[in-house]
């Protein structure tokens, strides 16, 4: 047998030694995904974050004149922001408890956004 | 929530829905119905009902203690007329609208410790400032 004859005949014997198994692992294969709805792989629905406020360490920012509204990233639509509340409320053992603080800001969002690699449409409010 | 001087270390409560794995700070979907804008856009009012939440009184400690609680509440913003621009080309926004008054009532529960607590009415809270309008960003910002 020459070398060549030799490379190909152990060459063929790694081929027959593979494809003896794929019939082990295909009907493993098909066992695992087989059930599983078919999917799209472009990612959530939720919206994205503001990314530029990674600077600081989170996607949270204060409510401001200067400052952005939203808390959403690819948006288009109406939005609410307010911050610096007061007012008093009453717990169940009947003490007075003030609420609100400079910190304390609240928004809403509605319209479309971009998730998902296309266009969505919904509410959000930060609390 | 504050017992006394509504200072930091005055703070026995905060509430706020937990961050999400994407970043998306405190931010929860609005159901159907949740929001009504009236028809002339200068009155929002966001009605809110058992949202799960988490009560943080350190927060913004890392290792505060979260424990979870429900909370509802009004708000309802009207604009005030006064216009106002925000804009920066460089993070891709701009929102276009008024500055408004804002006004809140709230209901929280935190079973675990046996706690709950109802503000007084709506028109009994103030808050200093508030906008309502419209917001590009992102994509969108130069379509």
């Amino acid at each position: 047998m020459s070398e060549n004859n030799k490379f190909r005949s152990r060459r063929d014997l790694l081929k027959a030694g593979a494809a003896a198994v794929v019939p082990l692992i295909v009907p493993t294969a098909v066992a695992a995904f087989g059930e599983q709805a078919p999917i799209t792989a472009n990612g959530g629905t939720d919206p994205y974050p503001i990314p530029w406020l990674d600077k600081n360490g989170s996607h949270n920012q204060p409510a401001r004149p200067d400052l952005e509204p939203s808390h959403i990233y690819h948006f288009k639509g109406l939005v609410a922001r307010c911050s610096t509340f007061t007012g008093m409320g009453t717990d169940n053992k009947g003490n007075r408890i003030a609420f609100g603080s400079p910190t304390t800001d609240y928004g809403v969002m509605h319209g479309d956004y971009w998730a998902g690699r296309t266009t969505q449409n919904g509410s959000f409010t930060h609390i | 929530m504050f017992q006394g001087q509504v200072v930091p270390a005055n703070q026995i409560h905060d509430f706020h829905p937990p961050i999400s794995p994407s970043g998306l700070y405190w931010t929860v979907p609005v159901p159907e119905r949740g929001l009504t804008i009236s028809p002339d856009g200068k009155t929002f009012t966001l009605d809110m009902h058992d949202i799960a939440v988490v009560d943080q009184p350190h927060w913004p400690a890392l290792d505060a203690i979260a424990t979870p609680a429900r909370m509802s509440f009004k708000m309802v913003w009207k604009s005030t007329g006064e216009p106002l621009k925000i804009e920066d080309a460089s993070k891709h926004f701009r929102f276009t609208g008024t500055r408004a008054d804002c006004q809140m009532e709230a209901e929280v529960a935190v079973p675990a410790i046996g706690f709950s607590w109802k503000s007084d009415p709506l028109e009994t809270s103030t808050c200093a400032f508030a906008i309502i309008g419209d917001e590009v960003n992102g994509r969108y910002y130069d379509s």
